[in-house]
Parts: structure tokens; C-alpha cells; sequence
């Protein structure tokens, strides 16, 4: 169990955020938003509440949402859309999100535990999913139709009339030098060390990956200066 | 004066109360004080005063100040002009675009940006010169964020800014000036993003210097300054201004006997909803007019349903990790609706989360007793396929879950045949032998 001082630290980190201000401005308590939400028709969720413990600094309710609730929202802003004071309780969600995350909350880690192959396709390549991760046997949910001419993937790519969608294991064909750029932006911006506290094996599979990549960009930038 | 809807006993008028008397006035006089009531008012033009900033007057500001370039929809990329939700004016380049893509709809509905681009060129664009494809660019990372929270506002700007400096340097290597190609952005939620991370960008001068290091470290800074769009623009927006073009000049199937319905996409209008279009002549100006207008530029029949404003129920990581509310909010709230409340040949969408939500969450519905389907592709799938174009080839439609054959073979295209002849072809794409809608070395950035 987190002290106060550890809670309240939660919430100013939250607080500190640039965009803090912009999606909280106050609060009727109307509800609109949450009777609008989606997850608020499925979940123990209402953003009202999200905004009533933030505009009253209920630091402890506060941390007590961060443990499940925040992550029922669904992000589609609707709630924005339709607030009178102009808040963004989703906005709020997703700063909250960013917070569990730098405080390694266990809520945090249980939700992206199933997220691993997505973060690991987004960080190594910038692109967040594949033709090879949508197959039919990975979701049997989706039913039998889900691909209304059988085959070979790669030749139904290819069959596409587009060179850059003729991957299978991107969405598109990203040159090495884009990826490269994305690897300083991921750790300039620190989202590897966002990783690391998340998931250290994860972590540890992505480095050597970027190394790797790294190293075959330098070595196709030394094949291009002997070929001049 | 006494009437029954008057009464003259001090009652009041209607029942109101005593304080609401009869004027008494004259009836030409009533009509001169009540006529404004009468008048339409246009609340898109009403100045809003302080209540909203445009981000491009700031942006105009700071370009002044030297401390950005703003990438200019110039009229060379023919730009066509509406209106937004409070009345502003957009630019919307026609040419000259460069197709930033979507990881999503690349991934898993192919048929969306082949859909686009193969219209661009029936309407006559040049690939490498009007359009180009090409592969430096990454997603926006926006998906992941909001799903999983990795990520953060920097991150977010400078995955922005590195994609849309590529993007205003891109013409370069085929011979055109520096912004020669502008963004069209096929996703909604980059779009969303985008514009969203715009706005901080130009009010936070510590963002601003923050992501600049990053930009200076990898090369993606023009004489020292960020590079930022004057318009952000969806693909969307580029076919509902081309939608009277794509109709008059392209359209070759009468589609007037199709009942459509529109889902348009929480991420278009609900995030900076301020930019999102808005139009007279479509749904009364009172709902953002994107997909509805092709659609009925089409003279498809364009049925309204009682859910239109929900989300389809995508949620980011919940298509992934919490399935069961996924399917459950997209039958429930949009297939149930549209089918049996539209009765709806096909729904449209504009983006990639609710396509794949509302199409492939479809079959599932029947373990419950929900035995609802409904065709779901993009608007420019619809109206590539209205032009003429192959289900298969073009639309590829093989890759959707939901009933499409129905509504292609009830545009008059044998659904069957069209498989045939498709996987004739595959023979030939087994052979080397593969079409191409732009010449494959324009995708490579050099």
C-alpha cells in the first residue's frame, strides 16, 4: 500500500503535466460524459468521477482509479467532445496512464502484458501492427470469413498494387534510416526507459534489436560512401 | 385583446403566469419583433470571441518570430476551401499530396489506401508528381498511446515533426521544390493526434525547444526551424471536396438503390472538433460531413440511425486485450442499429479502428443470439467500387470479414466471377507478373 506522501506524488506528477490545464477547467457535475462514455456502459468507469477527483485533489481516490479503472476508457474523446467546461476527461485518462507507468504500478503492468508483440513491432520498426499478426488462427473470435480468398500471405500481398504494401511482417515497407531516426526519438524522449520499468525482458530483446539495426545502417552508409 | 391562448383574467399567457401578459401588439408589429427568431442563424458563423483560439494565427506568429516554418498549402496544390465547425475557413489541398499512412488500414484493409490512390489516378494525378508513396515514414505511434500509455507528449511531437518534415522535403529527390508535396494523413486517430500535439507545440515554447534537439539530432530541421503544416488534412476531407468530381466524372454504377449508413470517427471530429468540416448540405450542417457527403454525391440513400454519434467501440488496447466489450459495444450500438434500425446495405467508415471493429466483429454476435451483419468498408472503397473498380484488385475486399459480396453484387458486379478472375491473377503475381497502380521505385526514399 502506497503512504500519502508516495500518492500525493502520483498526483503531482499528473498535475505537472503541460496538458493538465487544458482538459480540466472545472466541473458541473452534469455527467454528460459519462452518459455518453462506451466503457462507462460496460465498466465500473465514469469519467465524471475521473473529473470530480482531480478538481477536488482527492489524491488517495485518485491512485485508488489508477489501480483498474483508467484503463476502461476507450479514448475516443466523446466525453471531450461533449463537456460544457471544455474538459477532456480522456485527455486526463491518458496523462493518468503516463503516470502509472513511471511509477511501475502493477495496474500498468497487467495491462500491457498482452501488448508486448504491438510494442515490440512499434519500436523496432514504427509501425504498431502487421499482416502476419492478423492471421485467422489468432482470432478465431473474427469467424470463419475472416479472409474471403485463401493463400499464400505473401502472394496476396503481393497482389496488392502498391509496392510499400507488399510487406507482410510491416504494414508498410520502412526504410532502415526511418527506423533508425525512431530509435533517438524513442530514447531522447524516454520511452525506452518507459519499457524498462514496464517490462526489463521486453526491454532487453528491443536493445539488442536497435543495436542490430543501428549497426546494419552504419555499415550500409560505409557500403554507399566506398560505392562513391 | 382576450383569447383562449391570451385570456385577459391575469392568468398569464399559456398558463405561464401573471407575469407573462399579451402585448397586445399590432400583428404587423409582432412579426417586425419576432423576426429575428425567425432568421436563420448560421451558429458555425457566430464569432466566438475568446472562447476559441486558432492555432494558425499563432502559427503565423511565430513563423515571424523565426522560430518555425509553416508548410504552406500554396495554390499549387489546388486547394479547395470549407468550412469548419465554427465557420473557419480550411484549405484543402487537391494536389500534390504525399500519402502519409496508415498502420492500421496498410496492415489489415488494404483496399483503403489502394481504394484512394487508384482513384486519384482515374482522376488524371500523376504519381511521383500530384501523389507519392514512399516509405520513409513511420505511423504517428498514436494507437499505441492511447491504448497503452507508452509514449508521451514529446515522443508524440517528434514522431509529428520528423514525418512532416519528410513529407515538405520529399519533393526533392523527384525534381520539385521544397514543399512541393503536402501531408494527407489516412489515419483518423493520427490525425486527431496530430493536430492535438500541433497545438501544444505552438503554445509551449519548452516543448518546442525540447523536440528540437531531438529534430537537430536526426537531420529534421530546415535552416535550424521545426517544420509545421498550415492545415492538417485527412483523406477524407480530400474526397468530400473531389466528391461532385469523383461523381460527375468517374461514377459508373447507379448506386440509388443502396441504403448506406456513415460511421464517422470519434478521432475526426472529436478531438480539435473546431477543425473538423461542417457543411450546409450535409446532415443540415449540424454533424461533421465527411463520408456522408460521398455518399450522397454518389445518390447513394443515405439512412440516419439513432446511434450515429457513438464510438464503434475500438478502444485501442480493448480491440486487443478486452475483446468482449469490443464486439459487445460495436453489435449492440452500430450493426444491431444499422441493420435493424436503417435496414442498411452498407455501412461506411473513415477510418481504420472502426472498419476493423465493425467488420470483424461481426460473426461472434451469434454465440449470443445476435445474428446481425452488415457490409462495413471506407467511403473510398464505396466509391471506388461505384467508379467501376474491382472488388478484388482494387477494393480488396477478400481481406474483410463482413458480408461485402452482398452489396457489390447488389451494385450489378457478379462477386463470384470477379473472385475468378482474381485468382486467375494470383497466378500471375506467383509469376512475377504484378500490376502496379504507381511505378515502384517512386516509393523508395533515397
Amino acid at each position: 500500500m502506497a503512504t500519502y506522501a508516495e500518492m500525493k506524488e502520483v498526483f503531482e506528477d499528473i498535475k505537472s503535466d503541460l496538458r493538465y490545464d487544458h482538459e480540466l477547467n472545472g466541473c458541473l457535475n452534469c455527467g454528460i460524459c459519462t452518459a455518453t462514455c462506451p466503457s462507462a456502459h460496460f465498466y465500473d468507469y465514469s469519467p465524471r468521477e475521473i473529473v470530480q477527483l482531480l478538481w477536488t485533489e482527492n489524491v488517495e481516490q485518485i491512485y485508488d482509479v489508477m489501480q483498474e479503472k483508467i484503463w476502461a476508457c476507450a479514448q475516443c474523446m466523446t466525453c471531450a467532445a461533449r463537456c460544457p467546461f471544455k474538459n477532456s476527461p480522456g485527455g486526463l485518462v491518458a496523462i493518468m496512464r503516463e503516470v502509472a507507468i513511471k511509477h511501475g504500478m502493477q495496474s500498468a503492468r497487467d495491462v500491457l502484458r498482452p501488448f508486448g508483440r504491438v510494442m515490440l513491432k512499434l519500436i523496432t520498426t514504427g509501425n504498431q501492427l502487421s499482416p502476419d499478426m492478423i492471421q485467422p488462427d489468432h482470432f478465431p473470435d473474427w469467424g470463419p470469413n475472416i479472409q474471403k480468398v485463401k493463400g499464400n500471405l505473401k502472394t496476396l500481398r503481393k497482389a496488392i498494387p502498391v509496392r510499400t504494401l507488399q510487406t507482410t511482417d510491416t504494414a508498410w515497407e520502412t526504410s532502415l534510416k526511418t527506423s533508425v531516426e525512431m530509435y533517438t526519438i524513442w530514447e531522447m524522449t524516454g520511452v525506452l526507459k518507459q519499457l524498462e520499468t514496464m517490462d526489463e525482458n521486453l526491454y532487453d530483446v528491443i536493445q539488442d534489436f536497435i543495436e542490430e539495426k543501428r549497426e546494419e545502417y552504419e555499415e550500409s552508409l560505409e557500403a554507399q560512401d566506398d560505392k562513391a | 385583446m382576450s383569447t383562449e391562448q391570451f385570456p385577459s383574467d391575469g392568468t398569464g399567457i399559456a398558463g405561464h403566469g401573471s407575469f407573462f401578459q399579451p402585448t397586445n401588439l399590432r400583428p404587423e408589429d409582432a412579426e417586425k419583433a419576432t423576426e429575428w427568431v425567425k432568421k436563420h442563424v448560421d451558429r458555425r458563423a457566430i464569432d466566438l470571441g475568446e472562447r476559441m483560439d486558432d492555432v494558425r494565427d499563432h502559427m503565423w506568429q511565430l513563423e515571424k518570430d523565426g522560430e518555425i516554418i509553416v508548410h504552406r498549402v500554396s495554390d499549387a496544390h489546388h486547394p479547395i476551401d470549407v468550412k469548419t465547425l465554427f465557420g473557419w475557413n480550411k484549405k484543402i489541398p487537391t494536389m500534390q499530396l504525399w500519402h502519409h499512412k496508415s498502420c492500421g488500414q496498410c496492415g489489415n484493409i488494404p483496399g483503403y489506401p489502394t481504394s484512394l490512390l487508384w482513384t486519384m489516378n482515374k482522376l488524371g494525378m500523376v504519381p511521383g508528381k500530384d501523389y507519392l508513396d514512399e516509405t520513409d515514414q513511420t505511423s504517428c505511434t498514436a494507437w499505441n498511446y492511447h491504448g497503452s500509455g507508452i509514449g508521451n507528449l514529446e515522443s508524440l511531437a517528434a514522431v509529428f515533426l520528423r514525418n512532416f518534415h519528410q513529407a515538405y522535403v520529399s519533393g526533392k529527390q523527384h525534381g520539385h521544390e521544397l514543399g512541393h508535396f503536402f501531408p494527407l494523413v489516412h489515419c483518423g486517430t493520427s490525425y486527431g493526434n496530430y493536430k492535438e500535439v500541433r497545438k501544444y507545440l505552438i503554445e509551449s515554447p519548452q516543448l518546442r525547444e525540447r523536440v528540437k534537439k531531438i529534430l537537430a539530432k536526426i537531420g529534421r530541421l530546415v535552416d535550424g526551424k521545426l517544420v509545421i503544416p498550415e492545415e492538417i488534412v485527412h483523406y477524407s476531407e480530400w474526397v468530400h471536396v473531389m466528391r461532385n468530381r469523383i461523381a460527375s466524372e468517374l461514377q459508373t454504377i447507379d448506386v440509388s438503390n443502396l441504403r448506406v449508413t456513415v460511421h464517422t470517427a470519434c478521432h475526426y471530429y472529436k478531438m480539435v472538433h473546431e477543425d473538423a468540416i461542417y457543411d450546409d448540405g450535409v446532415l443540415d450542417g449540424n454533424r461533421t460531413a465527411v463520408g456522408t457527403s460521398i455518399a450522397q454525391a454518389l445518390g447513394a440513400q443515405v439512412i440516419d440511425y439513432s446511434t450515429w454519434y457513438d464510438c464503434c467501440g475500438f478502444g485501442f488496447r480493448h480491440i486487443i486485450s478486452e475483446r468482449e466489450f469490443t464486439r459487445s459495444f460495436t453489435i449492440d450500438r452500430k450493426i444491431k442499429v444499422a441493420r435493424e434500425e436503417a435496414n442498411a446495405d452498407v455501412m461506411l467508415g473513415i477510418d481504420t479502428g472502426c472498419i476493423t471493429t465493425m467488420d470483424k466483429n461481426q460473426w461472434i454476435g451469434k454465440a449470443h443470439g445476435q445474428n446481425y451483419s452488415v457490409p462495413i468498408m471506407a467511403d473510398i472503397q464505396f466509391a471506388a467500387l461505384a467508379c467501376g473498380a474491382d472488388p478484388f484488385k482494387i477494393a480488396q475486399l477478400q481481406w474483410h470479414a463482413s458480408p461485402c459480396e452482398e452489396v457489390v453484387e447488389k451494385m450489378g458486379v457478379s462477386w463470384d466471377q470477379a473472385k475468378l478472375n482474381f485468382e486467375a491473377y494470383l497466378k500471375e503475381v506467383e509469376a512475377g507478373r504484378i500490376e502496379y497502380l504507381y511505378a515502384p521505385e517512386l516509393a523508395i526514399s533515397k
